[in-house]
């Protein structure tokens, strides 16, 4: 069984996930800094979070996240499973296996995304603590 | 045959003499190539007299091999290695070097060198075709491998386009000019650390590539052989050029969609660094932490915005991952120049908690200007600051320095003091096994080696089956010997040996399997074909035995491959043997079987006891530590 029944539930936890670390000083300037813009396409469900950090953010934020279809040209597009997704976000996923094996597939500049491994890699950390205070910590075992 | 030049050059320096030996197709097919051949000529010289040998001795052969598929269209198969018994180790020892050598000594009609005796005087070994001789290098003798490199090239003007003879150049009448006369040579060269016989000296071929690992420029600076040079105007024969064609066309379209090798296209053989340190694999301040905040400032994309001033490749791969850099100005100014790898930035770097890119790029240079492998030169220093740090070091001893974590001034100087053989670089010359066991058990404590070998930036704490692979390695913790570190990473599949899951890298469990399955398909792939082990994480097993069957016209399956593997490896393991190697040897240090607090593998250590008795009994190794006479009668291996 899958770890998201619906898209909603991507976007209510991943994707609001992703959007919390958008004023985090101590992450949030560093995903500024690559300047690039993201796009996760998802799969089982079907889903889609982009993240802008090129163009202007609104203020109090370093980047900019969208749900769904969104108008914004990707540098780099990392396409997996919304299960494989869940897992990286708790840090769980062997990123040269996933890579190796088509799990993860990454189509864009290698160099960014490998600039931003360090970058997210606190996250890790976050993503359970954000599940368990959105009363969903049983999904932190289907990692 | 196809793929193989059919004979081996042998030289004595002693006596000057130049023969070349016929190599036959069942030693070709038995052993493959590479450091399997070597091993193979190796045994019938040394034969069972081998611990005896002096590694610094006349008697010790220096073995040069190529594989079948070197000088080849195949891609990234363009590589070289050097064997003999190692003076750091004591044991069977071999290195090997991408570039252009290893082609260019095919093209002069060669898949090898054999090298006995120790010239009266010093010397270096030019080959062109058919024309060879060995010429005095007196003048080169203490000249750092940069200057003899680009010295010896300079010999050679007519490769600008007028095609100057071998009279022109070098003032004798050796008959005619070959054709190779207006090929740019390829040259090896050992540095002031070969000729002071530093157990850990290495030997640089166009200043970029080295043969760094088991001291094998230390076995060359014994035999006053102070370069190669060789140009050949030949090819390589292939049995099936459109098949070959073919496979290259597919091999490419495979690199050009790996983001692996997009990765080390980007940052070079450093683009590990970033998930290595996340994931436990990277070992920082002499494999005391499993983490450190500094990565970030020494990883691929601080190179590259810091020092990256170009890229190069080796012959017929299309990667191009080793690093130009230059530094500009400052303490580590340095000219444009070949760059750290990864292995480099792992010892200088993370193991001496010293996160200056520039700092890190000169030392790699001093490294290779000296002639001296960065991994051993890098480990030993960190070892003896942490011994300094314990008060196991006196000051008194370091010529009144301070050594301490972090400082780029200090490793430099220590590098400098290694190379000229001078002061406390004396000590740290003789490698930390040995340096440790002057200094006492404290010191054994915090040493990092396998059977002598300083260990690669690969922590077995975060790959259990790593561990393994290190503690059985043939000639000390090695990480490309087998193809161990990609299989359990995740980076390399070989569908054909059933070695396409995920493994946990932090379980020990079932490892040795695995292991002993990527042993004997490594002593083919990165030692005997020779594929490079980064680009060749593209190869899976059924484009080895198609690149093998192409080029030599021989019918290859894997079962044969895997048993030519399974046969180097264990020739290997009977010379180690005679050298005195047993299961005593087969252990890691108790460093790398200390767990970490911090880092992706806290709190994790393999469990060498379980995976040891698998690993004998699948390997049908003896309490002697020796393989089964029944065994090695299986492999063929009888006489040994």
């Amino acid at each position: 069984m899958a770890v998201f029944q619906s898209d909603v539930e991507v976007y209510d936890y991943i994707g609001e996930f992703i959007s919390s670390v958008k004023d985090d000083p101590a992450i949030g300037p560093k995903i500024r800094q690559a300047g690039i813009i993201i796009r996760f396409v998802y799969r089982e469900p079907q889903s889609q979070i982009t993240i802008d950090a090129r163009n202007p953010a609104p203020e109090g934020h370093f980047y900019t996240v969208y749900y769904g279809d969104s108008a914004v040209e990707p540098d780099l597009v990392m396409s997996m499973s919304a299960d494989t997704a869940h897992s990286f976000w708790l840090g769980k996923v062997n990123l040269m296996a996933a890579l190796t094996r088509g799990q993860i597939v990454a189509k864009g500049p290698v160099a960014t995304a490998l600039k931003l491994l360090p970058v997210i890699q606190p996250t890790y950390a976050m993503y359970p603590k954000f599940l368990k205070e959105h009363g969903r910590e049983e999904l932190v075992k289907f990692g | 045959m196809y793929g193989y030049q059919g004979k081996v050059l042998d030289v004595n320096l002693t006596t000057g003499r130049i023969e070349t030996l016929p190599l036959d197709e069942k030693t070709c097919r038995d052993f493959v190539g590479g450091s399997g051949i070597a091993a193979r000529l190796f045994f019938a010289r040394a034969g069972k007299r081998v611990g005896a040998l002096d590694p610094l001795g006349p008697g010790n052969p220096l073995i040069f091999m190529t594989g079948p598929l070197v000088g080849t269209p195949v891609p990234s198969t363009g590589r070289m290695t050097a064997s003999a018994r190692s003076p750091l180790t004591g044991i069977w020892g071999e290195s090997s070097v991408g570039g252009f050598f290893g082609a260019e000594l095919k093209f002069a009609g060669y898949d090898g060198i054999i090298l006995e005796g120790q010239a009266p005087r010093p010397v270096y070994l030019e080959i062109a075709d058919d024309q060879v001789r060995l010429v005095p290098a007196e003048d080169w003798w203490g000249k750092d491998a940069y200057e003899t490199i680009d010295g010896l090239a300079g010999r050679f003007p007519g490769v600008e386009g007028d095609g100057t003879d071998r009279e022109a150049v070098d003032g004798s009448a050796a008959g005619e000019p070959s054709a190779a006369a207006k090929r740019k040579p390829q040259i090896i060269a050992i540095g002031p650390a070969g000729e002071n016989l530093v157990p850990y000296a290495a030997i640089v071929h166009n200043k970029g590539h080295v043969l760094g690992r088991t001291g094998m420029g230390a076995v060359m600076g014994g035999k006053r052989l102070k370069a190669i040079v060789v140009r050949g105007a030949g090819k390589v024969p292939v049995a099936d050029e459109a098949a070959v064609k073919n496979l290259r066309h597919r091999l490419l379209e495979k690199m050009k969609n790996s983001i692996l090798i997009e990765a080390l296209h980007a940052f070079g053989t450093n683009s590990s660094m970033d998930l290595g340190s996340l994931s436990g694999d990277v070992p920082f301040k002499n494999w005391q932490l499993g983490a450190w905040e500094g990565y970030e400032r020494i990883n691929g994309a601080s190179f590259s915005d810091k020092v990256l001033a170009g890229t190069r490749t080796c012959y017929g791969c299309p990667v191009a991952c080793k690093r130009e850099v230059e530094v500009k100005d400052g303490p580590f100014r340095m000219e444009k120049g070949p760059g750290p790898e990864y292995e480099t930035v792992g010892t200088f770097g993370a193991m001496c908690l010293n996160d200056d890119v520039e700092a890190i790029s000169k030392l790699n240079e001093l490294c290779n200007r000296y002639g001296m492998d960065t991994i051993s030169a890098g480990s030993t220093i960190s070892f003896a600051i942490e011994c300094f740090e314990d008060g196991l070091i006196k000051p008194e001893q370091t010529g009144g320095l301070t050594l301490r974590w972090g400082d780029p001034e200090l490793l430099v100087e220590l590098v400098h003091l290694i190379g000229k053989g001078e002061g406390f670089g004396k000590k740290l010359a003789l490698g930390s096994r040995r340096l440790a066991a002057e200094i006492g058990p404290k010191a054994e404590e915090k040493l990092t080696t396998v059977k002598g070998l300083e260990a690669p930036m690969h922590d077995p704490r975060a790959g259990h089956g790593m561990g393994l692979a290190y503690a059985t390695s043939i000639r000390g913790a090695c990480h490309v010997s087998s193809l161990t570190m990609g299989v359990e990473q995740g980076a390399a599949m070989y569908p054909g040996l059933n070695l396409i899951e995920t493994y946990a890298g932090m379980a020990s469990a079932g490892k040795a399997e695995m292991v002993v399955k990527t042993q004997n398909l490594g002593m083919v792939i990165s030692g005997a074909v020779i594929v490079c082990q980064l680009a060749g994480m593209v190869y899976d097993d059924a484009d080895l035995v198609a690149a093998l069957t192409a080029v030599t016209g021989l019918p290859w399956t894997l079962e044969e491959l895997m048993e030519c593997g399974d046969r180097i490896w264990n020739l290997k393991r009977l010379i180690g043997n005679l050298s005195g190697a047993g299961r005593q040897d087969d252990m890691l240090p108790m460093r790398l079987l200390t767990p970490t607090a911090e880092g992706g593998a806290a709190g994790s250590v393999p469990d060498m006891d379980l995976m040891l008795a698998e690993f004998y009994a699948l390997r049908e190794i003896g309490p002697d530590g020796r393989p089964s006479r029944s065994r090695l009668e299986r492999l063929g291996l009888k006489e040994a």
